[in-house]
């Protein structure tokens, strides 16, 4: 219980920093969203912060993404390793491979859609 | 002719595409060089469900206590109501090279 009130004061004082802060999601797009769902919200801040909370809950599942890409893709080259020389400088590429299993992680079923334009 | 339905449809969705352009910013930090189409509008459609829906919970919560408007624990007890954590939002919003997605320009009305 106490470490409940020390998170939620430890958040109204992370709110007070966000006076002046720039999220890579634009507020403006946010703050329409939030609109046309019924928040309406005079405080900037709150909205930093819920732009915030999207930015790191889609880092994270780009992260976890990102881990299974690489292992894809480091069991790929071993296996083709013998008939090329030296390894190439990697890209790292996001598919619906990859996607797929990290969106798993977090309930989200994504499907292949059959028909894509 | 094709130019111009992609002109049209600009137009509707002008937030989507700085949604678009903003998860792309995202898995470029994460490490990511490119990303196909399909995952790109998958994440897109995500965030954009994401927004919807607190703003749909947070206000629930806010007018369950009789408020008008929306404080700050009513976005967390959202956020927690979708099983989101924001454990780690602190270091995250403080991390480094972070990049910002710029607001579009406002375009100006050409001149006939």
């Amino acid at each position: 219980m106490e470490s409940d009130n020390g998170a939620g004061h430890a958040l109204s004082d992370f709110l007070m920093q966000l006076e002046n802060y720039n999220s890579s999601i634009p507020e403006f797009v946010v703050a329409y969203y939030l609109n046309a769902s019924g928040f309406e919200s005079q405080d900037q801040r709150l909205i930093r912060l819920i732009a915030l909370a999207a930015q790191k809950y889609l880092s994270d599942i780009a992260n976890d993404a990102l881990q299974h890409c690489k292992m894809r893709t480091n069991s790929q080259v071993t296996q083709s390793s013998k008939n090329q020389k030296g390894p190439k400088e990697k890209k790292y590429v996001m598919t619906m491979d990859d996607l797929v299993p990290a969106l798993q992680e977090y309930g989200i079923t994504a499907k292949k859609p059959h028909y894509f334009v | 002719m094709s130019e111009n339905v992609e002109k049209v449809e600009c137009g509707i969705d002008a937030r989507r595409r700085v949604l678009n352009l903003a998860v792309s910013t995202v898995l470029l930090e994460t490490g990511f060089d490119s990303a196909d189409k399909m995952s790109l509008e998958t994440l897109t459609e995500i965030l954009q469900c994401f927004f919807t829906e607190i703003g749909n919970s947070a206000r629930g919560f806010c007018e369950l206590s009789g408020r008008v408007e929306p404080v700050l624990n009513d976005i967390v007890m959202g956020l927690m109501n979708m099983g989101i954590s924001i454990q780690g939002i602190e270091q995250y919003a403080a991390r480094p090279n972070r990049h910002v997605v710029q607001p579009p320009q406002q375009a100006t009305a050409p001149r006939t």
